[in-house]
């Protein structure tokens, strides 16, 4: 973990140094933490417990002051809806959508809730050129819309598709996405208003740290019940919300397939070669340009001799 | 013009007095010398003008909608697609074939290779509006556009790419302003100011190419922020950034091939002798150094491959429509370029960089659209948004032309120098 | 997978809420020794009281079914019974005593801290319901949906944006569509 930091501070200070330099301006570069804080909060998510009564989804709404849904919260024919082949997912409207999938091995159908999953080291708040996501120390990733421009990057960037934008509005868009409710509970120790509704207790919160050793136990109690992972404890460099399943991940919508460390990380191979840009461009350059001119100056000098000594011939003569 | 240009000989203009003897005004130099009757009558006979009149009637009204009502009304609102046409063709697409300024001014600034001087400033002016209209694309796209300066002054991310991006287009267009301001200096006759840029301009030429290196690489390096989400053989994590900076090489030195191939067609009348003479061999120049980029872009995509042991996609359908792309958009055209410049068929050349200029736009609408979240669904833009792009481009296309019609670009200012 | 038999035997585990039982005298007690209903009120808010018929399950159920060792009778989870295996009632019979009904406040997190505490993934108490409840009903065809057990109140339908509150037709706005 330090090194990792170390490492990050030094890309930042890297790309600090270089845009400073590049614009001759010297710029304040807040120290963002990118790491996850030891006594940051947690879900554990159990999809062997999760029955889709979408009560999460209607607390969410009314926590939240989401605009009313199209189709009553507990009206069931959601699941069946499908968009462009997808099931359904966050928008500007919901900051959390349960979905149901019906796996074949298993006579029941099972759900599975989809919100941010509030990285240790978000996707979202590292490629943000504004700095309008935070990471608090009580794990949830927040954002700011005061000095969002809209750019949208931090949907691209986000590996669970969680980021929305409220494309509907001119004047005040904005992202729309789950924020662990960190202004009216998160912050003052209280559950979020859909782990408070869940009557199954599918959602387990405490701190991140404990509820991972929950999971642990679940798994290793339970033997043969669950699947031996737990999504989103190495997912991404890990994330406070995490899921444990009685089925193979993939079956249930999950990406399998992300990376097992930060974004970030992908993104550093480029992150390293700017300050060497920056630092060895100029020289190189001012180097083929004089070795590229060079006889032309030559040349120059050439013919001033060659004017001097007329001029010294003339004298003489 | 043709018509005019036959029987007055002081138009077009190219020096600041008129035939008798008197001076040019600003504003006459703006008509280019023809009475506002003429100058309707030359604008009204060129059908391109009415295809422009036909585009901005409905797309004028579509960006006021865009800004008015938002972006959901002009787009699908994707959240699974944030990125749509305005930045895949308008920043993604514009910047590349804008690296034309930094190539020209490297070349004859830096190298000294003064034969190439008579396309410098076309190419300085081709880099500096593509990035601009790139810029305005983004105004497009942008949630908030009035927050533009926010990455720079308001709030920073230093550490995030598109910080990058941001800083280094913004400082390189003022760097390209100060490159093409000599044209417009001795266009108004103020000629200390093109001695001061002239003071300036191997340090600008440098500021370009470091400007250039990094966030023509940064624009690609901003997929590695999707390794999930973009089909592994259009996004490698360690080299996107050399892909997208070695291939705006080639874009940009085709882009101006193209530029100058429709200036010398279609506007005879405003190129001086030397560029027309030139031109020829120039754009052999230009094919050369575009066939070494290309040929290298070529080597680094296979090693990318190698690198993340990819072959295997190579032979799906995906992997049909990679090599389709890179046979169409690259390895055809660098053919062309190649017997184009061994036999001096320079119309050859001409055709191969307009299909390496579609190829490059190609390539980064794959990246951003077609081959981003390869595993859901493909999504199609609005017909409002390819209609407000449409729009964009060809307000890009006229100011374009506006400027070459005036100062001097393609022809040497008579006047003081 | 999961194993149907286990959760049968575990089902009607921890169904009461405010029942308060005495222990007797007997080594075990048995289904008589509880009351014949139970009203379960401590949660309601979106949804009215429930009333428990306690008799009623009592035939479907043994006791350790739904309240483990603490009945006196031998646990089902075979885990359980490595350490409870004494055979003796316990003062406490009652859901609640043991299952937090505010399962996620702060005092009460803080206690799970302890290095020794075993039991720290320990259900609250409307967890520990519904978990036992619907489980067994999806099992025995009991009823598993929210409304067949509780009635909803206003403050239930205003949240779920349904009966009197219901999004009118059309009107709605919906983010789905594109």
């Amino acid at each position: 973990m330090k090194q990792l930091l170390n490492r990050r501070n030094f890309l930042k200070g890297g790309l600090a140094a270089t845009a400073s330099a590049a614009v001759l301006k010297n710029k304040k570069t807040e120290a963002h933490s990118f790491e996850g804080y030891p006594d940051g909060m947690g879900v554990l998510v159990d999809l062997t417990r999760c029955v889709g009564c979408r009560s999460c989804e209607a607390a969410c709404n009314k926590e939240q002051g989401l605009p009313e849904p199209a189709k009553p919260f507990d009206d069931f024919s959601v699941f069946d809806e499908m968009h462009h082949g997808q099931k359904r997912r966050t928008d500007e409207t919901a900051y959390t959508i349960v979905n149901r999938y019906d796996v074949p091995e298993i006579d029941h159908p099972l759900f599975r809730k989809i919100q941010c999953n509030h990285c240790e080291e978000p996707a979202c708040l590292t490629s943000c050129f504004v700095n309008a996501y935070t990471k608090t120390p009580e794990g949830a990733v927040i954002y700011n819309p005061k000095v969002c421009v809209g750019c949208r990057t931090c949907m691209i960037a986000c590996p669970f598709y969680i980021p929305t934008f409220k494309y509907s509005s001119a004047f005040k868009p904005r992202i729309m996405k789950c924020i662990f409710c960190y202004d009216t509970r998160l912050k003052d120790g209280k559950p979020p208003a859909c782990v408070e509704a869940c009557p199954q207790e599918a959602l387990t919160f405490g701190k991140r740290t404990d509820v991972l050793k929950m999971g642990k136990q679940r798994i290793q109690q339970k033997a043969g019940k669950y699947v031996d992972h737990i999504y989103g404890e190495h997912e991404v460099g890990g994330t406070a919300w995490m899921y444990i399943s009685d089925v193979p991940f993939d079956k249930v919508g999950f990406d399998t397939h992300v990376p097992k460390e930060p974004i970030l990380n992908s993104v550093k191979e480029f992150l390293g070669i700017v300050p060497m840009v920056l630092t060895i461009w100029p020289g190189l350059f001012v180097g083929f340009h004089l070795l590229a001119t060079r006889k032309d100056k030559v040349k120059e000098m050439k013919e001033a001799e060659d004017r001097n000594n007329n001029d010294e011939k003339e004298g003489q003569a | 013009m043709k018509l005019f240009a036959k029987d007055r000989p002081e138009i077009p203009i190219v020096d600041h007095l008129k035939a008798d003897g008197t001076e040019w005004t600003i504003k006459e130099k703006l008509w280019l010398g023809l009475s506002i009757d003429e100058y309707k009558k030359q604008f009204f006979r060129n059908p391109v003008n009415w295809l422009m009149i036909s585009i901005f009637s409905i797309g004028i009204p579509l960006i006021l909608g865009r800004y008015v009502f938002g972006l959901g009304w002009v787009t699908h609102s994707s959240n699974d697609y944030p990125w749509g046409l305005f930045l895949g063709f308008g920043l993604f697409g514009m910047v590349p074939l804008s690296a034309s300024g930094f190539m020209l001014g490297t070349t004859v600034e830096l190298f000294g290779r003064k034969d190439f001087h008579s396309i410098e400033r076309l190419a300085l002016l081709n880099g500096l509006l593509g990035y601009f209209f790139a810029v305005i694309f983004l105004e497009v796209d942008l949630g908030m556009p009035w927050r533009l300066p926010y990455p720079m002054f308001v709030s920073l991310g230093p550490a995030a790419v598109l910080f990058l991006v941001a800083w280094h287009v913004a400082t390189y267009l003022s760097v390209q302003v100060a490159e093409v301001l000599p044209a417009f200096f001795e266009w108004i006759g103020w000629l200390q100011g093109k001695r001061i840029i002239r003071k300036w301009v191997l340090g600008l030429t440098i500021s370009g190419i470091i400007l250039s290196t990094l966030h023509q690489g940064a624009l690609g390096a901003l997929f590695t922020y999707a390794p999930a989400k973009v089909h592994p053989l259009w996004l490698s994590v360690n080299f996107q950034w050399i892909h997208y900076f070695c291939s705006s090489i080639f874009a940009g030195l085709s882009m101006v091939i193209i530029s100058s191939t429709l200036i010398k067609n279609f506007m005879g009348w405003r190129c001086d002798d030397g560029f027309k003479d030139n031109l020829d061999y120039v754009t052999i120049g230009l094919a050369k150094g575009a066939s070494y980029a290309m040929i290298t872009y070529l080597v680094i995509k296979l090693v990318a491959i190698a690198h993340d042991q990819e072959w295997a996609y190579l032979l799906t359908g995906w992997g049909s429509y990679y090599m389709l792309e890179l046979g169409v958009g690259v390895v055809l055209p660098m053919f062309m370029f190649a017997v184009g410049i061994r036999n001096q068929w320079v119309a050859l050349i001409r055709l191969g960089a307009f299909i390496t200029v579609i190829g490059i736009i190609w390539n980064r609408l794959n990246t951003a659209l077609v081959c981003y979240n390869w595993q859901m669904y493909q999504e199609i833009p609005h017909w409002k948004e390819v209609w407000i792009t449409v729009t964009i481009y060809s307000l890009y296309f006229l100011t374009y032309r506006f400027i070459v019609y005036r100062l001097p670009i393609v022809y040497g200012w008579q006047g003081e120098k | 997978m999961r194993t149907r038999k286990k959760i049968v035997r575990t089902a009607f585990a921890l169904a009461i809420g405010t029942v308060f039982i005495v222990p007797s005298q007997t080594w075990c007690m048995d289904a008589s020794d509880a009351p014949e209903s139970v009203t379960i009120d401590t949660m309601s808010d979106l949804y009215g009281p429930v009333e428990f018929d306690h008799l009623m399950h009592s035939e479907y159920a043994s006791c350790q079914e739904c309240h483990h060792q603490t009945t006196g009778e031998i646990v089902v989870d075979p885990n359980c019974g490595r350490c409870h295996h004494s055979h003796d009632e316990n003062d406490i019979v009652s859901c609640s005593e043991c299952h937090e009904a505010d399962r996620f406040n702060k005092t009460y997190l803080k206690t799970l801290e302890n290095p020794e505490l075993y039991h720290f993934d320990k259900p609250g108490l409307k967890g520990a319901f519904h978990l036992n409840c619907v489980r067994c009903h999806e099992i025995t065809s009991g009823p598993t949906g929210c409304q067949e057990c509780h009635t909803m109140t206003e403050a239930g339908e205003k949240r779920f944006n349904t009966g009197s509150y219901a999004p009118a037709k059309g009107t709605a706005s919906s983010g789905h569509e594109h």
